[in-house]
């Protein structure tokens, strides 16, 4: 029998891991300071699969990763995208601290491929996140992809349709994305350790990412 | 010197007579990892010589590396006696017997032959019963007679047989050379219409491989698989990697990989194995912190996988390019090249933001209702007929996206390039 949790840390610790003796998991600052604060450990959860819900394309979900992507780019890491929906643009990629050569484009035929793919790169230590928008896809497969990101800690980003809002799956977290007037409005829908329910705005990251000619040279 | 004798009974079981020559070179190329001097001979059952004095101390002494070589004809799945003796010949008649085949020396090895019945000998059927109508029935007699009179009576040849024997006479031979080019194949005694039936074969021919790319101390970048048909042309498989490998568990899994989504034409009935380009071996050292040069290693193979399962060109990386238009201000590149050339991005903080998702083609589209920033003009490409004049806007569209729209200046129309998303 173990002894019951002696402080409110332990308490704390207890309520997030499911064991009050472990350090709790670590995050990836998500580089929005308001995000942060409602996310456990302040940040993406690292060997763990976030649902982005997203009700649109181009409403900014991706501009919400770039800080957090850029981040494990300058540690070493690759970037792996797999059957995104448009053409990630170099260019752009490459003005928001993500140097090209570090991303992996994986296309795939089938839906059953792409989660193949999803789950062999999840698995690679090289390899810092995986985006991946599949098609259609039920909890018994975002379960085999969160247990994969667990093994290796890689972060995984899966894109999915607004439907998916109203089904149940075992992603330790789940955003909803709408648009909003100069902005992205998140909901969690559900955060593993941490609190869901909560409603936040965040602005868009290329407006601040993209540095003026002065504050380059400077 | 020392000898291991191998004795293969199930391999002059399995193959018919013209394959167990094919297979025993396969045998031979899997042998050399372990011996520079490998010979073998087509006797039935088929015997395979290795020489390991001169090995002994590479791989920690005798039982060590017998251990390892009774663990790599297991793992072929071959059937297999071993005898160990310091002449061929010693070693070859000691597979014969029940027990006690390793012996060290060469008193040892006369002590040992002894006892042993005298038709185990390979000598001429006549010469052997002219010696039991002698009364004489074990090696032990025979090798008490004085040594002139054997030769006076069978010729000097069964002399020398029996001072070879127990290694008192040098007993030369040619030892086998590896091909400079790996070529292996197998039959099978019917006709396999799975592909997962394929594996169990497969498994030992890049076992052997393996064994070969070691014994030559080299590594492939590729190599090609060849599945035979029944008056049908074979199917290839060129299987790629991405760095050098000698692994047959990292080619099985290559293989496997591309069999996974491969439809057989027809029933295969044999197959054959091709490498004729080797390179250095790239061996990445086992680090207790992961090096960045094991985490190249770990997404090596991760693409080898992704490219043996989805195709090769279905895994890109990016690069930039130094163009105004913003469709040819890119390209795929192959993955895991480090930049080269003139560094693009330098130039990038003078350029205004582009929005990070392009579409793949162009998409002719209403005239936007909401401008929210504009124009930014890209006139270019004057040089090579793909004239652009164009007005760019970002765009805001009913459902909340912001679209990377542009005007076309020269028929009016409007487009959408990306979105800022």
């Amino acid at each position: 029998m173990k002894p019951p949790p002696a402080t409110l840390e332990q308490l704390t610790r207890l309520c997030q891991n499911g064991d009050w003796n472990r350090e709790p998991k670590p995050a990836l600052p998500s580089g929005f300071a308001e995000l942060d604060a409602h996310l456990p450990g302040g940040g993406w959860p690292c060997g763990a699969i976030a649902e982005l819900i997203s009700d649109a394309l181009g409403i900014g979900e991706l501009g919400l990763l770039m800080p957090a992507l850029s981040s494990l780019v300058r540690a070493g890491r690759y970037i792996a995208w797999i059957t995104p929906p448009y053409l990630p643009y170099a260019p752009a990629l490459a003005q928001r601290g993500l140097p090209p050569e570090r991303m992996l484009l994986i296309r795939a035929q089938t839906l059953q491929q792409s989660l193949w793919a999803t789950e062999q790169a999840l698995r690679c230590p090289a390899i810092g996140a995986v985006l991946s928008w599949p098609a259609y896809i039920v909890d018994r497969n975002v379960r085999r992809l969160q247990l994969a990101a667990e093994a290796a800690g890689t972060v995984g980003f899966l894109y999915r349709p607004p439907e998916a809002a109203r089904e149940s799956s075992p992603a330790a977290l789940r955003l909803r994305l709408q648009a909003a007037f100069d902005g992205i409005l998140i909901e969690i829908k559900k955060s593993r350790g941490g609190r869901a329910g909560a409603r936040l705005q965040c602005p868009h990251s290329n407006a601040l990412a993209v540095p003026t000619p002065a504050a380059a040279r400077a | 010197m020392l000898w291991l004798c191998l004795r293969l009974p199930q391999l002059a079981r399995e193959a018919q007579a013209i394959s167990t020559a094919a297979a025993m070179e396969r045998l031979a190329a899997w042998a050399y990892q372990w011996s520079s001097q490998v010979s073998y001979r087509l006797s039935d059952p088929p015997l395979l010589w290795l020489e390991l004095g001169a090995s002994e101390h590479l791989f920690g002494g005798y039982a060590a590396l017998l251990e390892q070589v009774q663990a790599g004809l297991t793992q072929l799945k071959l059937s297999h006696v071993c005898a160990l003796a310091p002449s061929p010949h010693g070693a070859a008649l000691l597979t014969q017997a029940e027990r006690q085949r390793c012996v060290y020396t060469r008193p040892q090895l006369r002590l040992r032959l002894e006892p042993l019945p005298l038709e185990w000998l390979e000598l001429p059927i006549e010469v052997i019963g002219a010696l039991q109508s002698a009364g004489l029935r074990n090696i032990g007699q025979l090798l008490a007679l004085p040594a002139a009179a054997i030769a006076r009576r069978f010729g000097p040849q069964t002399c020398r047989y029996l001072r070879q024997l127990l290694g008192q006479q040098s007993d030369p031979r040619t030892a086998w050379q590896l091909p400079s080019t790996y070529q292996a194949r197998c039959e099978f005694g019917c006709e396999l219409r799975e592909t997962t039936a394929l594996l169990f074969p497969l498994q030992r021919l890049l076992l052997e491989f393996q064994g070969y790319l070691r014994g030559r101390d080299c590594a492939v970048l590729r190599f090609t698989l060849k599945l035979e048909h029944y008056r049908l042309p074979a199917s290839d498989l060129t299987i790629g990697l991405s760095a050098p490998g000698r692994e047959a568990a990292q080619f099985l899994q290559l293989v496997r990989e591309r069999l996974h989504n491969l439809v057989l034409p027809a029933p295969v009935c044999g197959l054959c194995l091709e490498a004729l380009e080797f390179t250095a071996p790239g061996i990445v050292q086992a680090d207790l912190f992961g090096s960045p040069a094991q985490q190249l290693q770990q997404l090596q193979l991760l693409l080898d996988r992704l490219r043996a399962r989805l195709g090769a060109d279905q895994v890109q990386s990016l690069a930039l390019k130094p163009d105004y238009r913003p469709e040819r201000a890119w390209d795929y590149a192959p993955p895991l090249q480090t930049r080269s050339g003139r560094d693009c991005t330098v130039a990038d903080d003078y350029q205004p933001a582009r929005p990070c998702f392009l579409a793949t083609q162009l998409q002719r589209v209403a005239p936007p209702a909401r401008l929210l920033s504009g124009p930014e003009r890209i006139e270019s490409g004057w040089w090579d007929r793909a004239d652009a004049a164009r007005d760019y806007y970002i765009a805001l569209a009913e459902d909340g996206a912001r679209l990377w729209v542009f005007r076309n200046l020269s028929d009016g129309g409007w487009y959408l390039q990306g979105l800022w998303t």
